[in-house]
């Protein structure tokens, strides 16, 4: 009987794990295109990350990381008074400080800035500085190429309240949860929102718990299914690229603790950045995924790939207790 | 047109000057042994060599001369048979045919019948003997008529986990799948890799890839129609089956004797039950299962020599269940199947006239339902059908076999019901439109010698589908926001299509074995199966033509020569053909089941046409210890839609440039047989990143032109030995001491086979993934290909009393 039971195993076993193999694929050659991040937001000044894409097999070290930002571009926004150029600015010319702001407001890690030369896309001209309402044209000139794109910052909506609860995954737990949000939908068709969030509280060394914010899986959604409507949502903690600290692989991966501190963010967002960072979300999370079928993420910039964003920004903070 | 309608012009003709002093011979042929009515059995005239074959039902008409004929029955498996009339009047004769104790040793897998290699007027067409697939290797030696069909040339797989096929570039959604001539549209398990036929309630299967007559539409690329067992009316058997993952046990017996019978097939997989004990009941993985389970059942009455009636059903059920306990990993259940009712009277009106009259119903079914914590997911979709379908055949004259009838179908289709609540919140999704369409076709063929070496298959099918309410229908703006609804009451025409299919097919016999035939045919469908994977899964939905979705318009045109060779040991053949494919769908980039709430059912399809050409070659020994068959097809599958890759074209998910199969069988003597599978494809064409940026600090992967990439060539070889006990046994009289050597009531076999052979570790998809860390900074991307089966022994025994 047992020999029996296990020759009946064996093939049940191989339905379920398969074998894998690691192999080599030769790519095409095709030709790199330029990458824009680029986010104007109230009361901040609009910056541009310009970069350019890879090989797919190339190692993502911090040599290709510096490698792909591109430098000498003239970029141009105008909100309308006529187009006025950004600054080229290099982390290596900045001061500690502001190298802090700048992690700040571009959500580039603050240890890539101080290890690596990185030259982004801003200015000071608090003439340019977003505003809700109103259209932002980018125009980039590099290498003979030309990018273009124009958005709009939409009017914020804000949380009616943002807390924090526990998940009880196991019945005794007292401390892991997640951050949940009450939102009462503005009863016109087409909001679009995106969440984000980071640990603020300080870790031994006083540094923020995570140096950027972070968008969990799913963070961008629409009120198609919820035009009006006032309910209750969550998230869960999400991680940084390539997270090396030990709660992101541990019991208390994609939880929020009581103890935390957290800063979110509540984007109000256009239909084509909706589009973008729904599709960027699922390029991402289907890398590896057998079910997923390839997604594109869908740019706004005519000319090269990314995003030109204009995002209406409710801030709240959350205390887990 | 006008060759069509010269055609029919020259068949009316034909048909009145018909002579009138002929008297009719018709009737049943069946299996002496067990009553089974036989399929494409040949009756003929000795003299005059004017012949009939069996339809669907076992009947056959002929219209003879007055005076003596000595009839014969043929059919391949079974002794000849001979029968002397006295044609005075019309008369009814019927054959109980006997299986002939020497070719029914002979290895025979997939055989046309004997001389419709070169006689008939069809191309691409193939009868399968279920009774011998048993003999070849099967994957845990599960039986599966769909897996057997690929081996055909012009009908490809997609490899493990697809029992979806594609028939000269055809999607998976353009073979019509008829069981008892009611549609299944979803035919296989576990996803893919089980067919959910069980071949031991299986009587016939035909194929038919090219030139499909009119008598058959709704589909554009082919037709697989299967008929059921009708029971034994003799006696009580059973027979059945234990193998590794899942047991069969049919019966079937007289109700009343030489007037009714039935037959009762079961079968489940326990795949669940075996792997429980193995899942820890707190491991990561535990209450998760998956097993399927389906039952045949058909039972008929013989009211007269005139009337019979059958009534038989499918009920088969997936069920899939998955559930996490890692935190915020998600749990679902998908339950999906197929149930399908068909009953049918045949009536024989004269000898010259035969009528069989279905009412179907059909039913599939898929939902998910699946959460994360709080927040909930459903999507469910689904077709229900009612029809009613009058077929009739005409035997006017020797010459003429006519086909014409009439179908009507009531579909429901379900597209795609999303059902989504997060906590105590509903979100506010309508309950989807429910789509309801009727679908009519009348059809007239007529199959008819122009000369003695001259045949042609002429026919014309004109077939109707209207999509009519109840239905909401979403107004949208250019951004795809709803600005509005509108309703369509029940029973109101929101949008028809209607279109005439010629059909056409010839056959011009060029020696005594040897015969070139054409076929041209224009095929309409009206219902289209959209598939968010590369792989085929049971979320692909059904999606009917409507307003914006036309329906799908297929030329086909082909040639072929065939001959056989060696006194017809051996045939062969080679055809080729191109085919024109209109309005096909595709999701649209990038879009995801959930998107589809709360809009239109079409909101998330993209339109476009496709093309394919091949050549195909087959070469087959049909007698002799060694039996088998080599097929090669060469083809190329396109597509080119406005809004995918840029208006560029690109190869088809089902384009294979090469595609070999080798099917060899050997039989060593009456318990000892041995079968062997070869196949080698070309690989299948995916998409895969080219390029990868940064966002937001996250590695972004930028996508190649679609299918543009081809994965490593699929190829493998199977092996399978059946052992069958002794037929007979020595039996010692008590009193006399006397040996005598009897028939064996219980027979039984052990079939050992061996799937991949060599272990060869075929792609079943490529994924990406990095290896190492920034922190050591050494972080890179690696492609990964996963292999489902690798060398995979199974045994199974059989058994039938």
């Amino acid at each position: 009987m047992k020999r029996a039971s296990l020759l009946l195993t064996l093939p049940t076993v191989a339905l379920l794990v398969g074998c894998e193999k690691e192999i080599t694929v030769e790519l095409p050659d095709v030709p790199t295109q330029f990458v824009v991040e680029g986010v104007v937001q109230p009361g901040l000044p609009p910056y541009v990350i310009l970069t350019r894409t890879q090989s797919y097999f190339d190692p993502i070290d911090q040599n290709a990381l510096s490698n792909s930002y591109v430098r000498g571009a003239l970029v141009t926004v105008d909100n309308g008074s006529g187009p006025v150029a950004l600054d080229q600015l290099c982390s290596s010319s900045l001061t500690p400080e502001q190298r802090a702001l700048f992690a700040e407001i571009t959500g580039v890690d603050p240890a890539l800035l101080g290890s690596a030369d990185i030259c982004i896309y801003s200015t000071a001209n608090t003439a340019l500085y977003g505003e809700v309402g109103r259209t932002y044209r980018l125009n980039i000139e590099v290498e003979g190429e030309v990018l273009t794109s124009v958005t709009t910052i939409p009017n914020p909506v804000s949380l009616d309240s943002v807390w924090f609860q526990l998940a009880l995954q196991r019945p005794d737990d007292d401390s892991l949860g997640y951050a949940w949000g009450t939102l009462t939908d503005p009863d016109t068709m087409g909001n679009c929102y995106r969440w984000m969030a980071r640990r603020i509280s300080t870790d031994e060394d006083g540094n923020a718990e995570d140096p950027t914010f972070i968008s969990p899986l799913g963070n961008t959604f629409q009120d198609r299914f919820v035009n009006g409507l006032t309910f209750d949502f969550s998230f869960i903690r999400g991680r940084q690229f390539y997270s090396d600290q030990p709660e992101d692989s541990n019991e208390e991966a994609g939880f929020f603790k009581v103890g935390d501190t957290i800063a979110v963010k509540f984007l109000s967002i256009n239909f084509a950045e909706h589009e973008f960072y729904t599709s960027y979300d699922e390029n991402i999370s289907t890398q590896g995924d057998l079910f997923g079928t390839p997604v594109n993420a869908d740019s706004n910039i005519d000319g090269g790939l990314g995003i030109w964003a204009g995002w209406g920004v409710y801030a709240d903070t959350i205390i887990c207790q | 047109m006008r060759p069509l309608l010269a055609l029919f012009t020259l068949l009316l003709f034909s048909l009145s000057s018909a002579a009138q002093s002929t008297f009719s011979v018709s009737g049943y042929v069946k299996d002496a042994a067990n009553g089974e009515t036989l399929i494409g059995a040949v009756v003929y005239d000795k003299e005059t060599k004017q012949g009939a074959t069996t339809n669907t039902f076992g009947y056959y008409a002929l219209t003879l001369q007055p005076g003596p004929h000595t009839l014969v029955m043929t059919y391949i498996g079974y002794a000849n048979e001979e029968r002397t009339i006295e044609l005075t009047a019309s008369m009814t004769v019927t054959f109980e045919a006997r299986t002939n104790t020497i070719v029914a040793k002979e290895f025979e897998v997939v055989g046309e019948r004997n001389e419709q290699n070169t006689e008939g007027t069809q191309m691409g067409t193939v009868d399968i003997d279920v009774q011998k697939l048993g003999t070849l290797p099967a994957l845990l030696g599960e039986v599966d008529i769909l897996k057997t069909i690929q081996y055909l040339p012009g009908v490809k797989s997609n490899g493990e986990g697809n029992s979806g096929f594609y028939v000269r570039g055809g999607g998976p959604d353009q073979n019509l799948i008829l069981l008892d001539n009611a549609t299944v549209y979803n035919a296989s398990h576990l996803f893919g890799f089980f067919s959910v036929f069980n071949a031991d309630a299986v009587k016939n299967i035909e194929l038919i890839k090219g030139g499909m007559p009119a008598n058959y539409g709704g589909r554009t690329s082919s037709v697989l129609d299967i008929t059921m067992k009708d029971g034994n009316d003799k006696g009580f058997h059973g027979q059945g089956g234990i193998g590794l993952i899942s047991s069969r046990l049919t019966l079937e017996g007289p109700i009343i004797n030489d007037k009714s019978s039935f037959i009762v097939s079961a079968r489940r997989t326990y795949i669940d039950v075996l792997a429980k004990p193995f899942l820890n009941p707190e491991g990561a993985f535990a209450g998760s299962g998956y097993y399927f389970y389906d039952l045949n059942a058909k039972a008929n009455y013989r009211l007269s020599d005139k009337d019979r009636f059958f009534l038989s059903g499918y009920f088969g059920r997936d069920v899939f269940e998955l559930k996490g306990s890692e935190p915020g990993s998600p749990d679902f259940r998908i339950p999906w199947g197929n149930a399908t009712v068909s009953g049918r009277w045949n009536h024989v009106f004269g000898p010259k006239l035969f009528l069989n009259t279905t009412a179907i119903f059909s039913d599939y079914k898929f939902s998910f339902k699946g959460g994360q914590d709080d927040f909930v997911f459903g999507l469910s979709s689904g077709i229900k059908d009612y029809g009613l379908k009058l077929d009739f055949n005409q035997y006017p004259s020797a010459r003429h076999t006519l086909k014409y009838g009439l179908n009507y179908t009531y579909h429901i289709y379900t597209p795609s019901t999303v059902d989504v609540a997060s906590g105590d919140t509903d979100f506010d999704i309508d309950t989807p439109s429910k789509l309801r369409a009727h679908e009519a076709a009348a059809y007239f063929l007529d199959e008819f010698d122009v000369t003695d070496l001259f045949r042609v298959n002429a026919g014309m099918r004109v077939s109707y589908f209207a999509h009519v309410g109840s239905f909401n229908e979403y107004l949208l703006d250019s951004s795809g926001n709803t600005v509005g609804q509108r309703e369509y009451k029940p029973g109101e025409l929101v949008k028809a299509y209607y279109g005439f299919e010629p059909r056409l097919s010839m056959r011009y016999k060029t020696g005594p074995a040897s015969s070139i035939k054409a076929s041209f045919n224009r095929n309409l469908q009206y219902v289209h199966l959209a598939s968010f994977s590369s792989i085929g899964l049971p979320t692909d939905v059904w999606i009917p033509s409507g307003k914006n979705v036309k329906p799908q318009i297929v030329y086909q045109y082909a040639v072929g020569y065939f001959r056989d060779l060696w006194d017809r040991k051996y045939e062969a053949s080679v055809e080729v053909y191109y085919k024109d494919m209109f309005n096909q769908i595709e999701y649209r980039e990038g879009a995801q089941p959930q998107d589809g709430g709360n809009t239109n059912y079409d909101a998330l399809l993209v339109f476009g046409k496709g093309w394919s050409y091949g050549a195909e070659f087959f070469l087959k020994r049909r007698l002799g210890k060694f039996t088998g068959w080599a097929g090669y097809t060469w083809s190329k599958t396109m597509r080119k839609f406005p809004d995918v890759s840029e208006g560029r074209e690109f190869p088809s998910r089902w384009d294979r440039r090469h595609d070999i199969s080798l099917v060899v069988g050997y039989e060593l003597n009456d318990r000892w047989s041995f079968g062997s599978t070869f196949v080698y494809s070309t690989g299948q064409a995916t998409t895969l990143p080219v390029q990868r940026y940064f966002i937001e600090g996250r590695v972004v992967s930028q996508f190649s032109d679609r299918n543009s990439f081809r994965m490593a060539a699929y190829h493998r070889l199977d092996l399978a030995a059946t052992l069958k006990n002794k037929p007979t046994k020595e039996v010692k009289d008590k009193t006399t001491g006397e040996v005598t050597t009897v028939e064996r009531k219980y027979r039984s076999s052990w079939t050992f086979s061996v799937y991949n052979a060599y272990n060869r570790a075929n792609p079943y998809f490529y994924y990406f993934t990095t290896e190492g860390t920034t922190a050591n900074n050494d972080l890179r991307p690696v492609a990964k290909q996963v292999s489902l089966f690798s060398i995979l022994p199974s045994v199974t025994w059989n058994f039938h009393f």
